[in-house]
């Protein structure tokens, strides 16, 4: 059984300083705290910088005694991360993993791999190639993704706002509940559902 | 060189021989001290089973060792020796190369001053998050403590992963390995089972990474390991009577290196060369693509299919033909390509066949021969019934001994002469004309060995029970010498092999079993000089020790 009492836990403990990491974990659905959602933004002077990227997380029974499992759900082009499945490779996550570890230092960790790729192991070959050969190609694809995938215009949020708010729901609700899952207009309305 | 070593052996041989004029009176005296006859095991034993029940006592002398020289608790010298697969002279290397500290942080060993307890009543465990009262707190030797319920969770998954030689401390990136006995403790507490499971695991961690030790590969299995003390390429026969290769755990192949063996049996289990035979005979149809073989005539074939066909390109034609002629089709010049591939495919399957069938022929001799030991032993009683002057009819035994062993040794000569001379595997380590005087020289002494391989069988497959004492005397005296010459036969053969063939491999290296005149070597059984008890009793002890020290 997973230890939903440290879940918790942890994500009181998260949330508490989102101010200050910008990361933050939240259920999907309130039933059900195996199966969350991460938010981080993108780190300062990379190209990824601006947006804000958001990380499915599965936990397995065996949580924390077992990694938990991580994907990139928002499109990234980055060495360690697969540009089709959002797949991560980062030892923690595997074998590297401890029980000491917590949801929010897994984040952090991915969130220092996305300022550090390391190409030399990597999960997209492509993207690992392009890296190594065409650096220059590399930052202005990688750019051109985190713009694309992982930046909501304000202008996007609004109009997300305005179909929420057709469906009947008050609109601080929907704002609050947009902000929680990081503006993802589907998961807002299960949550809006949900209660 | 290689001449005179010919010519040496040539004449050692007449020497060997007991000319049938000897003296009546000295044939008793040789029975004794000839060696080639007699058939005892060998004495000095350089391989040991290790059964179940003695598995514990062959771990201990290793541990013992470590323990004393590093003065370490048992499960600190059974994590340096996992980490060093068992190879207790290697890690004493590195002890004293680079120093305890460097040999201890590389396999994960801490031992660290203890620290004072702690004075509060209650602790925080960082995995649960949970405040636990101290009593419920276990401390590792790497000074990292969590609550007993997290650690045995954690003790509990990695035992299911089947990580229990490794288990590190919870904490993030301590390499530490935790402490068997805690380990055993908390995990028996709740899950009796898994701590069982953890047991076997570390026991049997000296066997499956010991590069020394392997589990004997009998099939259904009979439970026992086999320890060899030197030389890892060697054959040995198990307690229970299998006998093995122990480099590669399959049949006894030598004077074939298990590479060769192992190419040999795939070849002969697969269809290769039936494959090559069709490449030889057949032509695929060019519309449904079946091998369609030509039973003569013209050149012009037609499939079953229908489909008419160019024998000579294999491409797709009209139906007529004339002296000059193919319909719809021309394929113009000879190809010299396809004729050369296929001329060469033929050559590889007849000499494949060549081989094989030699190999197949003795092998099959040996399986008859098998069956001679009831005859033979029903010939020797008959003999011994009769009141004569004979008594000793262990030369019959012995004779028939030295015949399996030869047949053995001569069957497995032909696929080891097949990839020797072969293109497959040394196609560069000799020049042509090399290879052909090395390759004359040995089938100069695999055909003497063969000549008397089966002369020796001839003798001893004859009805002596009814001859005479005079006939019986004279069978006697030949099969003593003929045992003798292919004793020597052989060994000459594996030192040919050993020194010219193989020795002389410059990019390979094809190590193959020693002859052993003796036959297989059969393993001791490890004594045990200690049971379970003990340690049982010892790992309690150490647990108890920490109890004391931890709360």
């Amino acid at each position: 059984m997973v230890d939903f009492a440290r879940v918790q836990k942890e994500l009181q403990e998260c949330n508490r300083d989102f101010e200050v990491s910008g990361i933050r974990v939240v259920p999907k659905s309130e039933a059900n705290l195996a199966h969350l959602l991460g938010t981080i933004p993108g780190p300062l002077g990379t190209p990824y910088e601006g947006g804000t990227f958001k990380i499915d997380i599965n936990l397995t029974d065996g949580y924390p005694f077992e990694p938990p499992k991580m994907k990139f759900v928002t499109k990234v082009w980055h060495p360690n991360i697969s540009s089709q499945s959002g797949a991560i490779c980062l030892d923690i996550l595997k074998d590297q993993w401890s029980p000491a570890l917590t949801l929010k230092t897994a984040l952090l960790s991915i969130q220092a791999l996305l300022s550090a790729p390391e190409p030399d192991d990597p999960q997209d070959a492509v993207v690992a190639q392009q890296y190594l050969r065409e650096h220059h190609t590399f930052l202005g694809t990688a750019r051109y993704w985190t713009e694309a995938f992982a930046m909501t215009s304000s202008l996007d949020v609004e109009e997300k706002v305005k179909k929420l708010v057709e469906m009947g729901f008050p609109e601080t609700l929907v704002r609050s509940a947009l902000d929680s899952v990081g503006g993802d207009e589907n998961l807002a309305l299960e949550k809006l559902c949900s209660g | 060189m290689e001449e005179d070593y010919y010519m040496s052996g040539d004449s050692e041989e007449e020497e060997d021989y007991y000319s049938p004029d000897r003296d009546e009176e000295s044939l008793d005296g040789l029975e004794n001290d000839d060696t080639g006859a007699q058939w005892n095991p060998s004495k000095a034993f350089s391989s040991k089973v290790i059964t179940k029940e003695s598995l514990l006592a062959a771990q201990r002398e290793d541990l013992r060792r470590v323990m004393d020289l590093l003065s370490v608790r048992e499960h600190h010298a059974r994590t340096l020796l996992i980490h060093y697969r068992w190879d207790v002279e290697k890690l004493i290397a590195v002890y004293v190369e680079k120093g305890k500290p460097c040999l201890f942080a590389a396999a994960g060993v801490t031992v660290v001053e203890r620290l004072d307890p702690e004075s509060s009543s209650t602790l925080m465990c960082i995995i649960c998050m949970d405040d636990i009262p101290a009593e419920d707190v276990t401390k590792m030797d790497c000074g990292h403590s969590f609550c007993n319920h997290c650690w045995t969770e954690h003790f509990v998954i990695k035992i299911k992963e089947g990580q229990s030689k490794r288990i590190r401390c919870m904490a993030h990136k301590c390499n530490a390995i935790c402490d068997e006995a805690i380990i055993r403790k908390l995990v028996s507490l709740r899950h009796p089972d898994l701590a069982e499971k953890f047991d076997r695991f570390l026991l049997e961690s000296y066997i499956e990474d010991n590069k020394m030790v392997k589990w004997c590969p009998s099939v259904p299995h009979c439970g026992n390991a086999i320890r060899v003390e030197n030389d890892e390429y060697c054959e040995v026969e198990c307690s229970c009577g299998l006998q093995f290769c122990f480099s590669c755990l399959s049949e006894t192949h030598s004077p074939c290196s298990c590479l060769m063996w192992e190419l040999w049996t795939k070849k002969c289990r697969d269809e290769s060369e039936t494959v090559n035979w069709m490449t030889v005979h057949t032509k695929p149809c060019p519309k449904c693509h079946k091998p369609v073989e030509k039973n003569g005539g013209c050149n012009l074939v037609s499939c079953i299919c229908g489909q008419p066909f160019c024998w000579l390109c294999g491409g797709a034609t009209g139906r007529d033909h004339t002296w000059s002629h193919i319909a719809n089709h021309s394929c113009g010049r000879y190809k010299e390509d396809t004729e050369k591939n296929a001329e060469r495919a033929k050559r590889d399957l007849y000499r494949y066949m060549h081989y094989h069938n030699r190999y197949k022929a003795h092998t099959d001799s040996f399986k008859q021969e098998s069956r001679l030991k009831e005859t033979i032993k029903e010939k020797v009683s008959s003999l011994e019934a009769r009141d004569s002057n004979l008594r000793d009819f262990s030369w019959v035994m012995n004779g028939l001994y030295r015949l399996f062993r030869s047949r053995r040794a001569l069957s497995y000569s032909y696929p080891f002469a097949f990839y020797m001379f072969g293109d497959e595997l040394f196609k560069d380590e000799m020049t042509n004309c090399k290879r052909e005087i090395k390759q004359h020289l040995f089938e100069d002494q695999q055909q003497q060995l063969e000549s008397n391989v089966e002369k020796l069988s001839k003798f001893l497959e004859e009805p002596f029970d009814e001859y005479t004492e005079e006939q019986v005397m004279q069978i006697r005296m030949q099969v003593l010498n003929l045992s003798v010459i292919t004793d020597n036969l052989c060994k000459k053969m594996y030192e040919c092999i050993e020194n010219d063939l193989l020795g002389s491999l410059q990019f390979t290296i094809h190590p193959i079993a020693p002859y052993q005149s003796k036959g297989i070597e059969k393993a001791e059984e490890l004594s045990v000089g200690w049971t379970q008890a003990p340690y049982n009793e010892k790992c309690q002890k150490a647990a108890d020790q920490f109890k004391g020290r931890v709360i």
